[in-house]
């Protein structure tokens, strides 16, 4: 297998000539990597593009829209296509003190929708990676034969893979270590597992046992660029802040805020645990493929510490946090005991559990979610697509036969076994590794109807987002397949109402196009969006005592609406037009009971979408940022591509 | 003397003790460089911390040929740079495996205490490590075989 070897010299060479003091924080470089040459190269950026691009989806968003543009026409090219970029970025709080500050934001054209993704997962891959040298790694070509990305400080190598196919995420990640002989976070590893060899469209790239980036089909991206993994020895190098003391003092405050500011005190405690009882309250709880918003089950027992405590667990925390949240666990009983899971996040529970009618078997859940996970599927659009076989079988849309068994609500053996049938395209599970909007459509009728997406073909994230219309409206509207305002922190703080009328399109609309910004800033930095639920005051205070800088917090909202506009910019390039920013027949339908009964989005979606859009300042019919808006974000030129001599 | 008392099962794996650690001995973020390093058990699910236990014995003290380490006012044993001259002898003598040599400056490094002060106790999120008045003590044996121990048996799912 070829190599290729960056020298310590020639990259600081680039690096130096004629540059300016970097911002502190940064590691100076990116690591290029074509695969179809088999070539690898560090390319060093500036403060400039560093103040202005921040790292994660800020510089993702920027190299997609620069560099996967179609040749010689319109368009963008497709995410199957070698020339789509394949950008694993962290940022510049990744390898210092603050919590959870390990990020790692992968941006690229998925699978699911064929546009933009920002999608994020942690660990120790951020620290890694920076104490290697390198800011972010962008990937491009297609590989002739299976490889991984070896990276220790200035030895960077493609390997041969091919001993890895088949394997699944843990076990690949376990393989490596022990070939490379490196053991816990001495090696953070990023890969994919069969279902993302097999391009299933809603396959994740997984990484350190348990962090998922899982949005859009990032993995089967990677699948077609033959890249099985990306293996990072936990670097020698230094990172100096420009003002050490006064980040520490900022990591310290950002870490009291968590401990205790009651917006993210029982994170703090519990992680996402709490979300299963709480969302069941506001009737956001998905249940059995929406058909329902009432638990049949005792819900005293889904409480957040009864969860944590029913298994042997103990912390799992990514880079140099202090929050009660990552944990492995040990199940005590039945099939699968003692087995070694991830503890399921609030996701894991409701896509591998609530979702498809597992509502009893918590430890068969938690293992569930683990599978997933190791096969590197998405568990948001495996619970719905799960969920929506389950209940076409129970209708008689899908028979026993086309499906190959019997799948009856609640069966986690019968959904790992369609884990597996999608993991490897096997009968029907083809059909279904198109993820759930193709799915539906091919198999068309009473069928499609029942089905949960977006028809950009995106999948939303794991709740009955009939009660959180936010969330719909966003999932529906974002430049980036998933959530793009994300889940409101402090939004007075930027001139947002605290509490809204939830079931109010008008005051949703605004509410939504009002908190944007701010979650692009917070996946840039290198950092986890649980430890940055904090005041942005605090976020800028630490950035600037790493960098130097003096950003403001209306500077952090204005470069996440920045960035937002040019994934939009990215996204309507391909293909993705305001008509498709709506939700299924089932996802846009109004729930039967439960807490949001009767409550129709349907009724207000035109509205809304057309609230939202002239609140953002965007063209309704076109879906383009207005002239004016780009202008005042300091976007002119990207107003004169889009608009031309109407700018 | 106030010493660093490890308390294994309290500990993340999060490795924040690192970059303290190496934030005050050295100025910069570079865990590469730290003197007290995270150790992983039972595969990938339990992780504890390790330092200098500034042992009674003092083998790195007696293996010095030239007299560079001398114990501080904190009660630590430290190595003054001047007067090493980088011959390692230190690093085999040490039956713990917490003395270092650190090839950029050729000089040997160690845990000094912070003179009195442990960043890593002061960074540590769940007090996996506390700087108190003990006598030091094997922090890490029982907890390492226990753990150990676990694996070896092989319950379904262990870590390989």
């Amino acid at each position: 297998m070829t190599t290729a070897t960056l020298s310590a010299k020639a990259a600081t060479k680039k690096t130096t000539r004629g540059a300016r003091e970097l911002p502190g924080g940064y590691a100076g470089q990116l690591l290029r990597v074509d695969l179809t040459k088999k070539k690898c190269w560090a390319e060093p950026w500036g403060p400039d593009a560093m103040r202005e691009l921040l790292g994660g989806v800020g510089l993702g968003a920027m190299i997609l829209y620069r560099e996967t543009a179609a040749r010689g026409g319109k368009g963008n090219v497709a995410w199957d296509h070698p020339d789509n970029r394949l950008i694993l970025a962290t940022g510049p709080m990744a390898g210092l003190p603050a919590w959870g500050s390990s990020g790692l934001t992968v941006v690229t054209i998925g699978a699911g929708t064929n546009g933009p993704t920002s999608t994020q997962a942690n660990g120790f891959f951020g620290t890694n990676l920076k104490y290697s040298g390198y800011d972010a790694i962008v990937l491009q070509g297609q590989a002739k034969d299976w490889v991984y990305l070896y990276i220790d400080d200035d030895v960077v190598e493609l390997r041969d893979a091919r001993d890895l196919l088949g394997q699944d995420t843990w076990a690949t990640q376990d393989t490596l270590g022990t070939k490379l002989g490196l053991s816990g976070h001495m090696l953070s590893v990023y890969s994919i597992g069969p279902a993302g060899e097999s391009l299933v469209r809603f396959a994740a790239i997984q990484g350190d046992y348990g962090h998922v980036a899982s949005k859009n089909g990032c993995g089967a991206v990677m699948g077609k660029k033959k890249l099985k993994a990306v293996a990072i020895v936990r670097g020698g190098k230094a990172l100096r802040a420009a003002d050490p003391r006064g980040l520490v003092q900022a990591a310290d405050d950002i870490g009291f805020d968590l401990r205790t500011d009651p917006s993210a005190k029982s994170l703090y405690e519990y992680g996402t645990l709490p979300g299963v009882v709480n969302l069941s309250r506001l009737g956001a709880l998905p249940i059995k493929n929406y058909t329902t918003n009432v638990s049949p089950v005792d819900m005293s027992r889904w409480e957040a510490p009864k969860l944590r405590e029913g298994f042997d667990h103990r912390g799992h925390q990514c880079s140099a946090c202090g929050m009660h949240h990552c944990h492995m666990s040990v199940i005590r009983q039945g099939e699968h005991k003692g087995a070694i899971v991830d503890e399921p996040e609030y996701e894991g529970w409701s896509g591998a559990g609530w979702a498809i009618g597992a509502m009893s078997d918590i430890d068969g859940v938690a293992w569930l979610n683990t599978e997933l996970d190791k096969a590197c599927l998405d568990v948001n659009e495996f619970g719905w697509i799960c969920g929506w076989v389950m209940e076409c079988q129970e209708k008689g849309y899908i028979g026993e036969k086309q499906l190959g068994f019997r799948l009856g609500w609640g069966d986690i053996k019968g959904a790992a076994r369609l884990i597996q049938m999608i993991s490897h395209r096997q009968g029907f599970g083809d059909v279904l590794a198109e993820g759930v909007k193709r799915a539906a459509e091919a198999l068309g009728g009473e069928a499609k109807k029942c089905a949960i997406y977006t028809e950009k073909g995106a999948a939303p994230r794991g709740h009955d987002h009939r009660a959180r219309w936010d969330e719909m409206l966003d999932t529906c509207t974002s430049g980036t397949g998933t959530l793009e305002s994300g889940v409101p922190v402090h939004p007075a703080e930027v001139g947002q109402p605290t509490r809204i009328n939830t079931f109010d399109g008008e005051a949703v609309a605004k509410f939504v196009a009002g908190i944007r910004g701010r979650r692009h800033f917070e996946d840039s930095l290198g950092m986890c969006i649980f430890t940055t639920r904090t005041r942005l005051e605090n976020l800028a205070r630490a950035l600037n005592a790493a960098t130097g800088w003096d950003v403001t917090v209306p500077e952090t909202v204005r470069f996440g609406r920045r960035t937002a506009a040019i994934l939009r910019a990215v996204s309507l390039r391909c293909g993705l037009t305001p008509d498709l920013e709506r939700p299924s027949t089932r996802y846009g339908s109004t729930p039967v009971d439960g807490p949001a009964k009767g409550q129709a989005v349907g009724a207000q979606w035109e509205s809304m979408v057309n609230t939202w859009y002239r609140e953002v300042g965007y063209d309704r019919k076109t879906g383009k940022p207005l002239p004016a808006t780009l202008k005042a974000l300091g976007l002119d030129w990207l107003a004169k591509e889009l608009w031309g001599k109407k700018a | 003397m106030r010493v660093l008392k490890i308390h294994p099962e309290k500990c993340t794996g999060c490795l924040r003790c690192e970059l303290a650690c190496s934030y005050t001995q050295t100025g910069t973020f570079q865990p590469a460089k730290s003197v007290i390093r995270v150790s992983p058990f039972e595969g990938h699910t339990s992780y504890a911390p390790y330092t200098c236990t500034q042992c009674a014995e003092g083998w790195c003290m007696t293996a010095c040929p030239v007299g560079a380490i001398t114990i501080n006012a904190a009660g630590a044993k430290d190595v003054l740079d001047d007067t090493c001259v980088g011959c390692k002898l230190c690093t085999i003598a040490c039956p713990y495996g917490t003395m270092f040599y650190d090839p950029d400056t050729r000089k040997a490094f160690k845990c000094n205490l912070c003179g009195g002060a442990p960043a890593c106790a002061e960074a540590c999120p769940t007090a996996a490590i506390t700087y108190e008045e003990t006598a030091t003590l094997d922090w890490l044996g029982d907890f390492a075989h226990e753990r150990t121990a676990r694996v070896l048996v092989g319950g379904r799912g262990s870590a390989s």
